[in-house]
């Protein structure tokens, strides 16, 4: 049976979300880069890049499990250790553990990319940091009118409409102006 | 709605490819004949993928918050000590 996961949004939910995925898939995940000649910390990073890669191919609609999340955080944090192993000119073990763990996993789409304009972004927190977490909640977590509503206190899903919208603009006209300001933001 | 709201509505709507396929094309046509709109659709695009990193940073710090929580609460600790035991040399 093929299920498609679906990620909280309410914060409280989705921390105890977080704590049981990776309660979960953490130990298996470890157990791996162990046995790979990885340390703990290298495990850690991997395993939250893996689990930043799967929110986001949540929200995108995008993953159809046909086993458990448990093996798709696995598939996930594989394929990156595999990657970052082969970048690094090491010689790729042959992987003789964990056959039935894979899933379709198509992780070469574009969604996921290093960040860059570290000095904008910084500036954008300070300066306008209520409009970054109202449009980060509409286009990061993906919330409707009326989730965005109740989580800002709006008093309807015309307001928070109208209130992305300002936020929407203000930020545009930020990045455009500061960008042309210090040309060295840009790439 | 305010005009400029308009063209933010249009150009999301463009680069989600979320128009009526007939909008879309009208909508190249007019990137060709106003130099200005092919701008305004610039800002717009590296305005979401700013605001998708800012949305990623939340989300690793959250992620950051629970591990802090596993490798240090009390309750947590066989969860630990299991994780420990995998390193040991």
């Amino acid at each position: 049976m093929r299920t498609t996961p679906i990620m909280e949004k309410q914060e409280e939910a989705r921390e105890r979300r977080l704590m049981s995925l990776y309660q979960d898939a953490f130990p298996l995940v470890a157990r791996y880069i162990s046995r790979m000649g990885g340390s703990f910390e290298e495990a850690k990073d991997l395993f939250q890049d893996a689990l930043v890669i799967y929110y986001e191919k949540i929200q995108r609609g995008d993953v159809v499990l046909k086993y458990t999340e448990k093996s798709y955080l696995f598939g996930i944090a594989r394929y990156l250790w595999n990657k970052r192993y082969q970048e690094n000119n090491h010689q790729v073990p042959l992987d003789q553990f964990g056959a039935d763990f894979d899933e379709r996993l198509n992780l070469r789409d574009p969604g996921y990319e290093e960040i860059s304009a570290p000095r904008l972004l910084r500036l954008l927190q300070t300066a306008g940091q209520k409009c970054m977490e109202l449009l980060s909640a509409f286009y990061y977590e993906r919330m409707d009118m009326k989730e965005m509503a109740e989580r800002f206190g709006f008093s309807s899903p015309r307001s928070a409409t109208v209130q992305k919208f300002k936020c929407l603009e203000k930020v545009k006209e930020t990045v455009k102006e500061k960008s042309l300001k210090y040309e060295d933001i840009l790439e | 709605m305010k005009t400029s709201w308009n063209e933010l509505r249009l150009i999301e709507d463009y680069l989600t490819a979320n128009g009526a396929p007939a909008d879309q094309v009208l909508f190249e046509a007019r990137l060709i004949l106003q130099p200005e709109l092919k701008d305004s659709v610039y800002w717009q695009e590296r305005t979401y993928g700013l605001i998708q990193q800012y949305g990623r940073q939340q989300l690793r710090s959250e992620i950051s918050r629970v591990h802090e929580k596993l490798f240090s609460a009390p309750e947590h600790q066989s969860f630990r000590q299991k994780i420990r035991k995998l390193f040991r040399k």
